[in-house]
């Protein structure tokens, strides 16, 4: 029996095999231990947006804020105008994440499953692509987008980045793992081999477009380097970078400032991770096997 | 097979098509006698004209700006603020696409980068350049042109606590190099500090403290009229023996993480002396708490044989070449460097004037620790403009980072740095 | 590592290695014919068939990728073997031409050597580390525990998608000597811990175990699922056959997971020799260059405007990421 089809027809967990579930209190507290390890620096982060600059300058830091206050968010949804760059923000995010779902499963599917002339060129670009170091590429790629008038503008910010090689792996990957006989029992019914794609695969590739969108929804919320050089002026300013506006000075940072942005900043990727989280593993899991 | 022999021939030819069309001009005109730029006309300012600021200046330059435009009625001002993060690597990428605004703000030490792109424009004779700081000035010049003019600046001076000097017995700050060494001692053997003075060990910025005891002592940091490098000159070596001898003799920490304590040191008492810039003095007070201002006072450096210098830094307005109204962005600039309105700017943002008439203003002239600021400014220096400044200082960084933490010999250090500076030669 | 609110970063911004790619390289499938039981001329028709939509697929990646990937690769590699500076940009082709010089200038710059032993020494230890954390971890959620094992997964998860900078704060505070968390925690031991980000010979630990909480969240996630798809009856086989625990995680879960294991060993070493936030953020390099990388000399490279130079230390980067996952690739083939 294939691992894969283990995986399509999920078995319940039953908990351990033969083990007693009692005797675990001591792995439960050694986990706390470590999760209270691992968690400290995102909880220091919260608490230390609610301090003023001079507690949060001392050596060793505090943890609950001696005086806790809201004057750090206060300073920055004064001074930003807040609603217009996370608007930006998730305008891009979105059709960057969308982009992605739909042209890296397009081509995902015709790696996987379609024979064609060219097939094993595009799979090395794709691979290739993957291990470039992303800095090389940078200043070229501006020059290109600036002679196609494209500074400034809201295309600027996400065309580039519409569909990613790590997308179509992925997709591919996940494919893989179908059985083929779906793609024939559509073509015995005439269906054409776009439906084949649109009406039978796709639907069954739910966990790992779950996975895609999470990824790609984090990179692109979180592009700072880009959005700087693309935006001329403040109106096409994402989240991250008026963010640094503020907090990031000519001899000294503002951390009260900065730890406030970076707490905003990670609410809506907290959400996106929550509602897909289930799916997220189960995505993981499908293209992980391979 | 024939397709992908035609492939081949095709690639080939490109190849050799490029290569063939590559090379360089024989000469890249610019180099040579120093330029002044056209005049500007004179009357109100008109059209518009885009501004790119940094940080908080950018955040507050608009409240600026509105008197600019009441001054000359139609005009209009577009101030964009651009984070210091990364604003380096956005000037660069604006300059190559050609995408660069009318004016903009620019830190001192980008200046010969961005002047041997061709990107700047000369600054006219209208403009006084005898207004400002000597050091200042210098920082706006590449090659002998001046581009733009210097709007804020910033020098370095010495903190110390006043109320652990006193118990160290010292009432007043030291004069002369021995005379620090011996203060820093004194705070560690009698006001029970761990470190008597903060300074970094090498590595990234280290110069900016090196450096002025080296000015202090005359040095110069080209020579050959300042065609090259001279970072092996005799005075900057006694200058880093003097730096070196802080960490043999253990007055100041080799082992200093890279990410410095330097409030929270002072505020406590740790380290109760350090050298750096005006905007340390509100961060200490913060860290140290309500009445902190009377427990620490600041003096200039201590002055060697060429009388007492510092390093320079701040801010420069420049117009770009590309600039669509230059006539409007020369008379902003230019309006800039009014002593009214440095004064005025002092007051929205605490950064210094570079206008020496400017700092006769009372909330600049009744702050004492202020006119500390404003004395050493007088004779503080700048670094070179070269294109490959950051480079080629970046090896002296880390060879005065073996010197200070591994006590390696400072005239071989020096003179590998100044082997792999003129290597890399000044780009000019 | 991707960054985050770091000033550099990925600019192929959204989807990167971190969680990156997957397993499965070009040569593990097999041409794919035409289905089962379709003769002679139907197949020649059904390729054609199957060869136009997969071009109508492709298009829209074909199209963004020439124009945004290619195109800025091509130049950049024509870059690297000339002698382009950040002034030259603006006329790429008035640079001298002079080959293979670049690379090899920077093969023979000791900062250069230095910093490649320096990711080497990283990738090495903390690979190992990073995956062992990670395996453990998951093991233990997904066998230890039964409940509130959302909770822990989400923590563990918490570092990937915390800010660098409040991490940085938090870890400096953690490596402080004196008084730090670490060397008080060694001190109960009898141990005196060393100035971790002041000694040349422990700032790179330090900055491997930083990375090594930083990113085995990711790894654990993937193990987990994973694991999850190890069958129960493979289990209970091995304990009736009376194995014990640690047989059957060898004998049974282990083999398993072999795909799993070269997914997490590919992307997290394309990451791990990328590494460039933690020095970054951290030591600046220092102290004495103990922790300089050569993505971090390549950044300060492209900052000084040496673009050529820049360039051809990308590319050599690029190589040997590309020999280290084929090697990978051989090492954790499926044997079938």
């Amino acid at each position: 029996m294939s691992v894969d089809t283990a995986r399509r027809s999920r078995a319940p967990r039953t908990g351990m095999v033969g083990s007693s579930q009692g005797g675990r209190w001591w792995l439960y507290g050694l986990l706390t231990v470590a999760l209270i390890a691992v968690v400290a620096p995102f909880a220091w982060m919260v608490l230390g947006s609610f301090k003023g600059e001079g507690e949060l300058r001392q050596v060793p830091p505090t943890w609950l804020p001696e005086s806790a206050s809201l004057d750090n968010y206060t300073q920055l949804f004064d001074k930003l105008n807040f609603g217009q760059f996370f608007t930006n923000s998730i305008v891009v995010a979105v059709v960057v994440t969308a982009g992605n779902l739909i042209f890296c499963s397009m081509l995902g599917y015709a790696l996987a499953m379609l024979d064609f002339k060219g097939k094993k060129l595009i799979f090395t670009a794709v691979m290739t692509t993957l291990m470039i170091p992303g800095v090389v590429t940078f200043v070229p790629l501006f020059v290109l987008v600036a002679n196609a008038g494209l500074i400034d503008t809201l295309p600027g910010l996400f065309l580039p980045f519409l569909v990613s090689p790590f997308g179509v792996f992925l997709m591919r990957q996940d494919i893989l793992g179908l059985p083929k006989d779906l793609l024939d029992a559509g073509r015995v019914d005439g269906a054409g081999e776009l439906r084949i794609f649109w009406k039978i695969i796709l639907p069954l590739c739910g966990p790992a477009l779950a996975t895609l969108g999470i990824l790609t929804f984090l990179g692109s919320w979180n592009n700072f380097l880009w959005p700087l050089v693309v935006a001329q002026s403040e109106e096409r300013y994402t989240l991250p970078v008026a963010l640094a506006l503020y907090s990031t000075g000519q001899n000294s940072t503002n951390y009260g400032l900065l730890l406030a942005g970076a707490t905003v900043v990670i609410v809506p990727i907290l959400v996106v991770f929550l509602v897909f989280q289930r799916r997220f593993i189960e995505g993981i899991a499908t293209t992980g096997l391979k | 097979m024939r397709r992908t022999t035609a492939i081949t021939v095709a690639c080939m030819t490109a190849t050799a098509l490029t290569v063939t069309a590559c090379g360089r001009e024989a000469d890249n005109g610019g180099s040579g006698a120093a330029q002044t730029g056209a005049a500007v006309s004179s009357g109100k300012a008109t059209g518009e004209i885009t501004v790119w600021a940094m940080g908080a200046e950018g955040d507050n330059l608009p409240k600026l700006t509105k008197e600019f435009e009441a001054a000359n009625p139609g005009v209009k001002v577009k101030v964009t603020a651009i984070p210091w993060d990364a604003a380096h690597d956005k000037f660069t990428t604006a300059i190559t696409a050609g995408k660069t605004p009318d004016v903009a703000m620019v830190g001192t030490t980008w200046m010969g980068e961005f002047a041997a792109s061709d990107a700047l424009d000369p600054t006219p004779a209208q403009v006084d350049k005898s207004a400002f700081f000597e050091g200042a000035q210098k920082t706006t010049e590449v090659n002998g042109t001046s581009f733009g003019i210097p709007w804020y600046v910033e020098t370095r001076v010495l903190y110390y606590r006043s109320d652990l000097a006193k118990k160290a017995g010292y009432d007043a700050a030291p004069t002369d190099p021995q005379g620090l060494k011996d203060m820093a001692k004194a705070m560690q053997t009698k006001a029970g500090a761990k470190w008597g003075i903060g300074l970094q060990a090498g590595g990234e910025g280290s110069w900016q403290t090196l450096m002025p005891f080296a000015w202090s002592d005359g040095a110069d940091l080209t020579k050959d009229g300042g065609k090259a490098y001279n970072f092996d000159s005799p005075e900057i070596l006694k200058a880093t023996k003097y730096y070196q001898s802080f960490f043999t003799d253990g007055i100041s920490n080799k082992s200093a993480p890279a990410t410095p304590t330097t409030e929270p040191d002072f505020a406590k008492g740790t380290v109760p002396m350090f050298i750096s810039g005006p905007w340390m003095m509100s961060a200490v007070e913060k860290v140290g708490g309500a009445g902190f201002k009377d427990k620490y006072n600041v003096a200039p450096i201590p002055a060697g044989s060429a009388g007492s210098s510092s390093f320079v830094g701040g801010s420069n307005f420049v117009v770009f070449k590309n600039t669509k109204n230059r006539d409007t962005a020369w008379k902003f600039v230019n309006w800039l460097a009014d002593p009214k309105v440095q004064s005025k700017w002092y007051t929205i943002s605490t950064d210094l004037p570079s206008v020496k008439s400017a700092w006769q203003d009372p909330a600049l002239a009744s702050d004492k620790k202020l006119a500390v600021f404003g004395k050493q400014l007088e004779t503080a220096k700048a670094p070179p403009s070269f294109p490959t400044w950051e480079q080629a200082i970046k090896g002296l960084d880390t060879e005065l980072e073996k010197i200070t933490k591994t006590g390696a010999d400072p005239a071989a250090g020096l003179k590998t740095a100044q082997q792999q500076a003129e290597s890399i030669g000044t780009g000019a | 590592m991707t960054a985050q609110t770091g000033t550099t970063g990925s600019v192929t911004g959204p989807v990167t290695p971190a969680a990156a790619t997957a397993s499965g390289g070009p040569d593990d499938r097999s041409p794919r014919g035409a289905g089962p039981g379709v003769s002679g001329g139907r197949v020649g028709s059904a390729r054609r068939r199957q060869g136009r939509a997969a071009w109508i697929l492709a298009i829209p990646f074909c199209l963004l990728f020439l124009a945004f990937t290619a195109w800025p690769v091509i130049q950049s590699l024509f870059m690297s073997i000339t002698d382009t500076k950040a002034r030259d940009l603006r006329k790429p082709f008035s640079v001298n031409i002079i080959g293979l010089d670049n690379f090899t200038k920077a093969l023979s710059d000791p900062t250069f050597r230095k910093a490649a032993a320096n990711t080497a020494y990283f990738v090495l230890v903390g690979m190992p580390l990073t995956l062992v954390l990670a395996l453990t971890a998951a093991v233990a959620l997904d066998k230890g525990i039964t409940r509130f094992r959302a909770v822990f997964r989400l923590g563990f998860y918490m570092p990937v998608i915390t800010s660098i900078v409040a991490v940085a704060v938090v870890w400096r505070f953690l490596l402080q000597e004196p008084g730090g968390l670490i060397n008080t925690f060694l001190g109960w031991f009898g141990i005196t811990g060393p100035n971790w980000l002041g000694d040349p010979n422990w700032s790179m630990p330090a900055l491997i175990m930083m990375a090594a909480w930083r990113n085995f969240g990711t790894a654990m996630i993937i193990f987990l699922a994973g694991l999850q798809a190890v069958p129960a009856e493979l289990h209970e086989a091995g304990a009736i056959d009376g194995a014990s625990a640690w047989q059957r995680f060898r004998h049974v879960t282990l083999p398993l997971l072999r795909p799993t294991m070269l997914f997490v060993m590919v992307t997290t070493s394309i990451g791990y020799l990328q590494v460039f936030e933690e020095p970054f953020v951290m030591t600046k390099g220092g102290p004495l260059n103990s922790t300089m990388t050569v993505s971090y000399y390549t950044y300060q490279q492209f900052g000084f405007g040496n673009y050529a130079l820049a360039s051809a230390m990308s590319y050599i980067i690029f190589v040997v990421i590309a020999v280290v996952t084929a090697l990978q690739f051989r090492l954790l083939r499926e044997r079938t």
